[in-house]
């Protein structure tokens, strides 16, 4: 499929040099930095060409205070800046764009949940609703809205590649407080919903996607007894799931924990035959990172 | 501590969900323009045993009473999907979208289109095949547009509950000539029902918002609902799938509840105070309801008529959480 998804990334890239979420649509921050990375990492003149026009776009669209909008068409920070520091830094251009997006990041914090909710996690916490600890910061997916576990992921992936050129204790108190929330959030059983592990005393189910990348984002501790349990969770949940989106990451995730790739290669490949995966670029570029050995550029 | 206490720290909690400071007070909080509120409105409850046979001759029965004018017109068919759980009934049922779709249709609508952007699920392939729903497209020939990334326009909202000046809408809702609505029939944990008003939470683009459209939580869920009814600018319809609904903790890890009943309407308010007397909930109850039934639509039994089954003939007790007891205050 790397042909035909490199190819089908190509024909779907808009006159901006963007990428949108299907072809079409208007360019994402997130949905570009993810198909500029999958295609500037494949030798191809196209591929090349591409991937050029596609660092364009995001150079070009980078708030002087260093966040990336959602999109072409809404121009609020985003939770995607992360993303964007990730595809400049692996593919090493525009590396002050980079460092002023992972500064940016360092500086965003999430809302807090408050004083009293607090009080009552140290005291009380059986009185809560929610299993979390709300003192616990990570990222949010926006401005004055609480830390979640996928942006989270997305700004520790960000910090730990580009902390080389971020000396201070900031950058490593917001990484190992990120990392404890993560761990915090995550099931019973291992692995991560999208959001919490408990609420109103249900245990939640983890999700594929979800727990490959948190996996991806935690890589460095993968002896932790978590890490273990959650990558048994998530091959477990594999027996289900069958989409691009989740077998891609899947595969980027066992790439990092040093697994045998060859099934999960093999089942990407013959789902993208069957579905495409229903048109969405997001899913068709990472699909091409996790063939092409694209885990290490979202290692520390 | 009961339930009942913690949820209402659930609620600052879970997602990151908080009452916000505007909250939902008597003075008015819409613009004029929001205005949608009819003298009476008409609700139709029609009996369907299963999702197999006969559902499209229903869901035509459940057109025509309206006498919509269809012929020509673009159609956004906006169900609930929120996750995949194979044992649940946590969706609207794939059979039921397929009767939509080929009901439209030869009601004369001149395109179909399945739209939704789901609160949890960024993994839309998984969630659409998964669910059967992708099968039910394929065989239908119908286009699915993921509403969390689809291009998106900002609008004024048309109420103030939440404190947003704007909200930014997928442009596939706003260039419909009619968005039905077609939710589950379901408790749910922090808004006491969920049905075609609350299904529009799924209009929001979570690529704006993120999942679970957090900063709406943080704005109070019931304001939200609010916002998004007054400001959405297209006609609207509502079909709720009660032929199997959830009772408990919904919307996701409740219990399946046979109620055998799909609810029609053109007034989403009045739908919704309607499906929700068909749980034995007072819709008065809802604290978005009571405020929608100010200025969108109806939820007072005396201004709504009522065809098809007499409610009584298919009302079912739906269990509520403890904190929900308030809600069968009238039974």
């Amino acid at each position: 499929m790397t042909r035909s998804g490199q190819e089908q990334l190509v024909a779907s890239q808009n006159r901006d040099g963007g990428w949108g979420a299907q072809q079409g649509r208007a360019s994402s921050t997130e949905v570009t930095a993810l198909a500029t990375l999958a295609l500037g990492r494949l030798d191809t003149p196209a591929s090349r060409a591409s991937a050029t026009r596609g660092l364009r776009w995001l150079a070009a669209r980078q708030h002087d205070d260093g966040a990336w909008p959602v999109s072409a068409r809404v121009d609020h920070a985003s939770w995607a800046t992360a993303l964007a520091v990730l595809a400049l830094d692996g593919l090493g251009r525009e590396p002050v764009h980079a460092v002023r997006g992972a500064r940016w990041l360092v500086r965003r914090t999430p809302r807090t949940l408050g004083v009293a909710v607090s009080l009552l996690h140290r005291y009380a916490p059986g009185t809560l609703a929610v299993r979390l600890n709300p003192d616990l910061k990570g990222w949010a997916w926006t401005a004055d809205a609480a830390s979640f576990v996928e942006p989270t992921c997305y700004a520790l992936l960000a910090l730990k590649r580009v902390r080389r050129h971020l000396p201070g204790a900031a950058v490593t108190g917001r990484i190992d407080e990120a990392e404890r929330m993560v761990y915090d959030r995550m099931c019973r059983d291992g692995g991560w919903n999208y959001g919490n592990s408990t609420v109103l005393e249900a245990e939640l189910w983890p999700y594929a996607d979800v727990t490959a990348l948190a996996l991806l984002a935690l890589a460095e501790h993968r002896e932790r007894e978590a890490n273990q349990q959650s990558l048994r969770a998530l091959r477990g949940m594999l027996h289900e799931v069958d989409s691009g989106l989740s077998l891609a990451w899947a595969t980027l995730c066992f790439a990092a924990y040093g697994q045998d790739l060859t099934p999960w290669r093999a089942r990407l490949v013959e789902r993208y035959a069957r579905t495409a995966f229903l048109g969405e670029t997001k899913a068709v570029a990472l699909a091409l990172l996790a063939l092409s050995g694209g885990a290490e550029v979202l290692r520390a | 501590m009961s339930l009942g206490r913690r949820a209402f720290l659930g609620g600052a909690l879970a997602a990151g969900a908080a009452s916000a400071g505007h909250g939902c007070t008597d003075a008015p909080r819409w613009e004029r323009s929001a205005v949608r509120q009819p003298s009476r409105s008409r609700v139709a409850i029609l009996p369907a045993a299963a999702y197999d046979g006969g559902l499209v001759e229903v869901v035509l029965r459940g057109l025509r009473l309206f006498e919509l004018p269809l012929a020509g017109k673009r159609i956004v068919l906006k169900p609930n999907f929120v996750e995949h759980d194979p044992k649940g009934v946590v969706n609207t049922h794939p059979a039921l979208v397929a009767a939509a779709i080929e009901a439209f249709r030869r009601a004369g609508a001149r395109q179909v289109v399945v739209a939704e952007g789901p609160g949890h699920y960024r993994d839309t392939e998984h969630l659409l095949t998964a669910t059967g729903l992708h099968a039910v497209l394929r065989e239908h020939r119908t286009r699915y547009v993921d509403l969390n990334n689809d291009d998106v326009r900002a609008l004024r909202v048309g109420s103030h509950y939440t404190g947003l000046g704007h909200l930014y809408l997928p442009e596939t809702l706003l260039e419909a000539d009619l968005l039905v609505s077609m939710p589950k029939l379901k408790t749910h944990h922090w808004a006491g029902v969920t049905l075609s008003l609350k299904n529009m939470f799924g209009c929001i683009p979570g690529a704006v918002y993120g999942w679970p459209k957090n900063v709406l939580h943080w704005a109070g869920i019931h304001q939200s609902i609010v916002d998004i009814n007054s400001t959405l600018p297209v006609p609207r319809f509502a079909i709720v799938d009660g032929i199997v609904g959830m009772e408990g903790n919904g919307p996701i890890q409740g219990d399946a509840r046979r109620c055998g009943a799909l609810v029609f309407g053109d007034d989403p308010v009045a739908v919704d105070a309607t499906a929700a007397r068909l749980m034995t909930i007072d819709p008065r109850q809802i604290r978005y309801l009571a405020q929608a039934g100010r200025f969108l639509g109806n939820v007072a039994e005396e201004r709504i008529d009522q065809a098809g089954e007499p409610i009584d003939r298919l009302r079912q007790d739906f269990r509520v959480l403890p904190m929900f007891r308030a809600l069968k205050s009238f039974a």
